[in-house]
């Protein structure tokens, strides 16, 4: 097992890389001009050679991919010209929150799918698996801002109970816990988004292991329902889950940018849709590499995390 | 047909026995009617994709409708399901909506009208006005073109460099296809929507633009799905035959491995669809879709915060149920088509 989760992490590393020259690349080819940004649109032609040569953005393609691929190594993320910081100080700034944000949209989802799933299994074609199928696969046919309009429509405007956008004052992960009615609509509509995802798979995974013989036996020895559910099903039917947990990085990581965007929570998200909007490429390059990066490291870790907790996909 | 290919009916070629014989004069007469039979003949053993062109046959024709019958059961399968029929319904409801509706529904979607913004619904516009004075129900009609219409060029531009990409993959085989597939892995790595952003920003927003960096950033399932089905289709006797009978790569790809895969691509094709009319909503949504004065659903629940807050209900739930709806059945198509087809298939 050992020697296969080298292997793999070899290919996670070799992949990182590729992902990191890959979109530094295609930003080469489509992004704008740095030296445009640092000096302004009415630099002439010899004041933009002169930055350019001076920044290494002279030098070939290859070698500028390869530089930029050590910076990111030692975590170096370049330097926002419009926002006048360094890259990693403004993702520093914000990571915290987003981290918070999908976190708890994470568990929460987690918390809501798997009991759904068990359930909808255990009462199969029962009308309540019906509905719940119904409203899973509506959500996962629902784009994720809709959802959130959806919310604050019926619990801001209608009933008042949490506010429409996050406060101004949400200024740090710190408050962003300690005042967690700004939070519930963003984190809610996160969640639902995930737990569109998970609870289908957590649902066949369940039928699959109530077909299981070991399932019988423990009926047939008189274990009481909630202790075969408990004790034998859920940690058997929790193993996809493992996997769509780490294969939920990259939409996890859109989701944020939509939900930021739309209640207006200073997050990475928030700060890629506003560097969108002001061309600002040295962070979008630095979020997008390091999006993939995670993506990377989420397959990854869903890999190992599978093959030690279930002995039968063990390689080798 | 290329030049190096075995004469169509050439005398040395002997179908096997229940191999298909084409029935006379059953099949419609045209010049490249002999070459489809002999493709037929060729890959009677594995064949899927052909099933299609093989018309429906008469009382006479049961060796077509044994040729024809994976094709007839996932059919027939699919239409048992009434999940799926509603969402083919919903689809072909929204497709002449979109369409069609105009053609009845006339509405001014080109002159603001500051004097009518916001309006709620009534007689004269069913669903209210927007902020421009554009008559709502007549703007969903309109975004409802643009969605399909990136959706479906999108998912087929994905489909075809998805499908030869991994065929080519898959048929290569060694250091090629670990190179090639690396690449996909790489690709896939990167979250499609932050691609599909940044490059949004730098091209202006037309139906075409949009449709090739969808498309252009999605064939990557597309072509991990090819290529499994022609690792497992390659080692079969019928691609054997027609590479000691001198068929060409090219020919063995487009005329056998494709047709024979193509279950796996059309169930493929409903979830791109899908995934692209959503992403379409997401990039119009935070403003980098096609914006006035062409209508998109995304551009459209833009601004939905604000209406929502002020109250205008009509500028933002019937467009999200519109959006809701088109992408729910195509996902039902999909997961039908799937089921019919009994693909071990996964999203993503």
């Amino acid at each position: 097992m050992t020697g296969y989760i080298i292997r793999r992490c070899i290919a996670a590393v070799i992949i990182a890389i590729g992902v990191t020259a890959v979109v530094y690349a295609l930003l080469a080819f489509t992004g704008g001009s740095p030296a445009v940004a640092a000096l302004g649109t009415h630099a002439n032609r010899y004041t933009i050679a002169i930055w350019n040569k001076d920044h290494g953005y002279d030098r070939p393609l290859v070698v500028q991919i390869a530089s930029y691929v050590w910076d990111i190594v030692q975590f170096k993320f370049g330097y926002s010209y419009k926002q006048g910081q360094s890259v990693g100080a403004l993702l520093n700034e914000n990571a915290g929150r987003t981290a918070y944000l999908s976190g708890a949209a994470l568990v929460l989802a987690l918390l809501i799918a798997i009991p759904l799933g068990i359930v909808q299994a255990v009462k199969r074609n029962s009308i309540g698996d019906y509905v719940a199928t119904a409203a899973t696969f509506t959500l996962y046919s629902m784009p994720s801002f809709f959802l959130g309009l959806i919310l604050i429509q019926i619990f801001a405007l209608d009933l008042h109970v949490f506010p429409a956008l996050v406060s101004d004052n949400v200024t740090t992960t710190w408050q962003a816990i300690v005042h967690p009615l700004q939070l519930t609509l963003p984190i809610l509509t996160l969640a639902g988004l995930t737990v569109a995802g998970f609870s289908r798979y957590m649902r066949s995974s369940a039928l699959d292991a109530l077909a299981q013989d070991y399932i019988r036996l423990a009926r047939a020895k008189g274990l009481s329902e909630r202790l075969v559910l408990t004790r034998h099903l859920l940690r058997n039917a929790c193993l996809p889950i493992i996997t769509l947990v780490g294969l939920s990085i990259p939409g996890l990581l859109a989701g944020n940018i939509i939900t930021e965007a739309l209640f207006n929570y200073p997050g990475l998200g928030l700060l890629f849709y506003d560097s969108l909007q002001n061309l600002d490429y040295p962070v979008l390059l630095a979020y997008t590499v390091i999006g993939g990066v995670l993506t990377v490291i989420g397959n990854l870790l869903a890999d190992i995390a599978v093959t030690v907790a279930d002995p039968r996909v063990r390689v080798d | 047909m290329t030049e190096s290919d075995p004469p169509a009916g050439g005398g040395d070629y002997e179908p096997l026995p229940g191999d298909f014989e084409p029935p006379e004069g059953k099949v419609a007469a045209g010049p490249s009617v002999a070459d489809s039979l002999e493709e037929l003949a060729e890959t009677g053993a594995g064949l899927a994709g052909l099933g299609m062109l093989v018309p429906t046959a008469g009382p006479e024709g049961g060796e077509v409708q044994i040729l024809a019958s994976g094709w007839r059961l996932a059919l027939r399968e699919f239409a048992s399901n009434r999940l799926a029929l509603v969402g083919l319904g919903v689809l072909v409801f929204f497709l002449i909506f979109c369409f069609f509706g105009p053609l009845v529904y006339h509405t001014n979607q080109s002159l603001t009208n500051p004097l009518a913004t916001d309006a709620a619904p009534s007689a004269g516009h069913l669903l209210g006005t927007d902020d421009n004075g554009f008559d709502e129900l007549g703007r969903i009609m309109y975004g409802g073109q643009t969605a399909l219409e990136i959706g479906f060029f999108a998912a087929f531009m994905a489909t075809v460099i998805g499908t030869l990409y991994g065929a080519l993959s898959g048929l290569a085989g060694g250091i090629v296809d670990a190179v090639l597939m690396r690449f996909v892995d790489i690709l896939l790595s990167i979250p499609l929507l932050f691609i599909v952003l940044v490059l949004a920003t730098r091209y202006s927003a037309t139906v075409v633009s949009q449709s090739l960096i969808i498309g252009l950033f999605s064939w990557l399932v597309p072509a991990r799905l090819v290529r499994g089905e022609v690792l497992t289709l390659r080692e079969r006797d019928f691609v054997a035959a027609t590479r000691i009978m001198g068929g060409t790569q090219t020919r063995l790809i487009i005329r056998h491995l494709i047709p024979n895969a193509l279950s796996v691509v059309i169930v493929n094709i409903t979830f791109l669809i899908a995934d692209s009319i959503l992403l379409i909503a997401y990039l119009g949504f935070l403003g980098f879709g096609l914006a006035y004065p062409i209508a998109s659903w995304g551009d459209m629940l833009g601004n939905a915060q604000n209406a929502v807050t002020s109250g205008y209900w009509w500028l933002v739930f019937p467009v999200g149920a519109c959006l809701v709806l088109v992408v729910m059945a195509c996902n039902l198509i999909g997961d039908a088509l799937r089921d019919a087809f009994d693909v071990r298939l996964r999203r993503r």
